[in-house]
């Protein structure tokens, strides 16, 4: 089969084209062809070796396909249906053998494209709203990033429940894109300090919660606009990892909870992971989370879907198509 | 007035036996002849310049007592009132100016030793399991110094609550008192590694709650006992403060929450700050909730009664009488 395969850690062009065999299930594992696999942030983190994983790897988490074969233990699935998958690696590929309980079957009224799409950042946008800090009508969110991947499917759920959204952007076009998902107000954070502005915003009182995916260059601020009691959620690191914070600054900052949350812990179980992906799935299906499949590309030209991404050009979702 | 200053911070010798002027309220404010003063691990961090205050200062920050005048604004006190306070600075003195949001009326039935007593443990113990973690029937906390000021009272909480205490602490004897504080398990954490114990007794699932006022000593061990999304609340540091701390460390043990918290954004409304004293005053009354003086000294004697606090051997509040 056609492949992406990392052999050692680095820039885009550490990811490979190539042909590997197709592997035989375990008896755990479901063979499924793919119809689309979804780029993130994560496959960029372990491209580079930031976080860290045996070699050669083939990148990428998430994706949507057939399946082809079941092993000898799988009785949930046969071969035919549609499934989608976040959290198994090896997804920048033609096949991927999965653990069965891993894959959520897709329901008719949802694409391949649109699972691929939706699995990792809104699974991530979910367990983020309602779990991590359950957003309620009346609060104030403040959402980084707020036009990418996770950003908009995060804004379109906070509105949904009636919170007040205050979305930090890198440009107009951007700007644009937030105001759609529903977001209230906007900073331009390139132009604006998105500090002063939020304490602007809110009267001087701060938000209840920062979801926070930048990471280095906004965390200690995200600290400086919280309410007292408020909560940080700190959920990505796209402009690299936070350094050790004293905690100290959280009591004097008003008692504020942190938390560094990962999917995995959010779709621990299977219950847990069937209860999110259909939650998506009905939303997606109910018009009420609109999904931005911009860019589509060969699976052959990872390393240019992870030069756009890396650029911050790119809004909405990355697909490789097979 | 007597009063206890400190000229220039250091250690319990710095805190002087003095003649100083009676304080005069400012229109909003209100002056207490202090009956008892109550000694909390804070008032050390200001005496040795931990936490900074201007110099010369009278340390204390609760006590109980009576109001003997009031500045011409205040309209919820009147002289002659039994009133008690934390929060307000200056209470090691035969009197102290407070404004007047910070003193609440002690009932008939609380003795002026009690109010003292509890206003600082209490009010922390009371927030701490209502609000940092709202503690549920059926989750298990682990307590630590559970046979402290805070701790002792922390336990009875959780205990009418429903929870299940795991309580630690550095002798049999305190184990003793941690136990009739109504403790589930007791580990002695000089005899036992905690960690391993909690496991033990929590199947290798971990608690969902660790309520911590010790800090360094205890911190690296209380991300391995908590369940996943468990939570962390930090409400002091009698060992010392923690090390910055890497918000990976939280996710990788399992997406955990983590609060730093202070009892004045919990009481930072005289709505709240009533709402926890009738809570905590109630429970006093009802005999549902049992402060232990362990003892009490002349204001003269503060710098021992700080000596006793640091040395640790204490189990149960100390009080100061002027």
């Amino acid at each position: 089969m056609k492949a992406i395969q990392v052999k050692q850690v680095g820039g885009p062009e550490a990811m490979e084209f190539v042909e590997l065999p197709v592997s035989q299930p375990k008896a755990n594992e479901a063979v499924v062809k793919l119809a689309a696999s979804g780029v993130n942030f994560i496959d960029v983190y372990f491209r580079e070796g930031r976080y860290k994983a045996p070699l050669p790897l083939i990148p990428g988490s998430e994706g949507a396909g057939v399946v082809t074969a079941v092993g000898a233990d799988v009785t949930s699935l046969k071969a035919g249906e549609r499934v989608a998958w976040a959290g198994v690696q090896g997804s920048y590929a033609e096949y991927i053998s999965a653990p069965a309980d891993r894959l959520v079957t897709i329901p008719p009224g949802v694409t391949d494209q649109q699972a691929a799409a939706v699995m990792l950042q809104g699974m991530t946008a979910h367990y983020l709203s309602h779990d991590t800090f359950p957003l309620k009508k009346g609060q104030t969110a403040l959402v980084h990033a707020a036009a990418g991947g996770v950003g908009l499917l995060l804004v379109q759920m906070a509105h949904n429940v009636g919170a007040r959204v205050i979305a930090t952007v890198s440009s107009d076009e951007k700007a644009k894109l937030a105001r759609a998902a529903g977001a209230d107000e906007i900073i331009l954070y390139t132009q604006q300090d998105f500090e002063a502005e939020t304490k602007r915003i809110t009267g001087g009182r701060g938000v209840d919660v920062v979801y926070d995916s930048v990471g280095k260059t906004t965390f200690e601020k995200g600290l400086n606009i919280l309410r007292p009691r408020g909560m940080m959620v700190l959920f990505g690191g796209s402009s690299g990892a936070v350094p050790p914070f004293d905690l100290i600054a959280l009591s004097q900052k008003g008692s504020l909870y942190v938390t560094r949350p990962s999917l995995f812990n959010y779709i621990a179980t299977r219950e847990e992971l069937v209860a999110r992906s259909s939650d998506l799935f009905s939303m997606i299906k109910a018009g009420k989370l609109k999904l931005r499949i911009e860019h589509l590309y060969p699976l052959a030209e990872a390393q240019q879907a992870h030069r756009d991404l890396e650029g911050r050009k790119t809004t909405g979702k990355l697909l490789l198509l097979p | 007035m007597k009063a206890i200053r400190v000229h220039n911070t250091g250690g319990p010798e710095v805190m002087k036996l003095e003649d100083v002027a009676v304080p005069q309220p400012k229109p909003a404010e209100a002056v207490v002849k202090v009956s008892v003063a109550g000694v909390n691990s804070i008032d050390g961090y200001f005496r040795d310049g931990r936490f900074r205050t201007l110099l010369p200062f009278i340390p204390g920050q609760e006590g109980a007592g009576v109001v003997s005048a009031v500045g011409a604004q205040v309209k919820t006190v009147h002289v002659g009132d039994r009133v008690a306070w934390s929060g307000v600075l200056g209470s090691y003195a035969e009197s102290v100016v407070s404004p007047e949001e910070h003193l609440v009326p002690v009932p008939a039935a609380i003795r002026d030793e009690q109010a003292a007593a509890a206003m600082v443990h209490g009010l922390t113990a009371h927030y701490l399991v209502t609000d940092a973690h709202k503690l549920k029937a059926g989750e298990t906390a682990l307590v630590h110094a559970a046979a402290g000021g805070v701790g002792s009272l922390l336990v009875q909480m959780a205990r009418a609550i429903g929870a299940r205490v795991i309580g630690t602490v550095s002798s049999d004897n305190k184990a003793q008192l941690a136990r009739e504080a109504g403790a589930d398990e007791v580990i002695v954490f000089t005899k036992q590694d905690f960690e391993a114990e909690v496991k033990r007794l929590t199947d290798g699932k971990g608690v969902e709650v660790v309520y911590d006022g010790v800090g360094k000593a205890t911190f690296e061990k209380n991300l391995n006992v908590m369940r996943l999304r468990g939570m962390l609340v930090l409400y002091g540091m009698s060992s010392g403060a923690v090390l910055p701390v890497d918000p990976a460390k939280l996710s990788e043990k399992g997406s955990l929450y983590m609060a730093r918290t202070t009892l004045a954004h919990f009481t930072a409304t005289r709505e709240e700050l009533l709402a926890r004293t009738s809570a905590v005053f109630g429970m006093i009354a009802d005999g549902k909730l049992k402060v232990r003086i362990a003892k009490t000294y002349p204001l003269a004697d503060a710098p021992q009664a700080h000596r006793d606090l640091e040395a640790r051997k204490i189990a149960g509040k100390l009080l100061l009488i002027p």
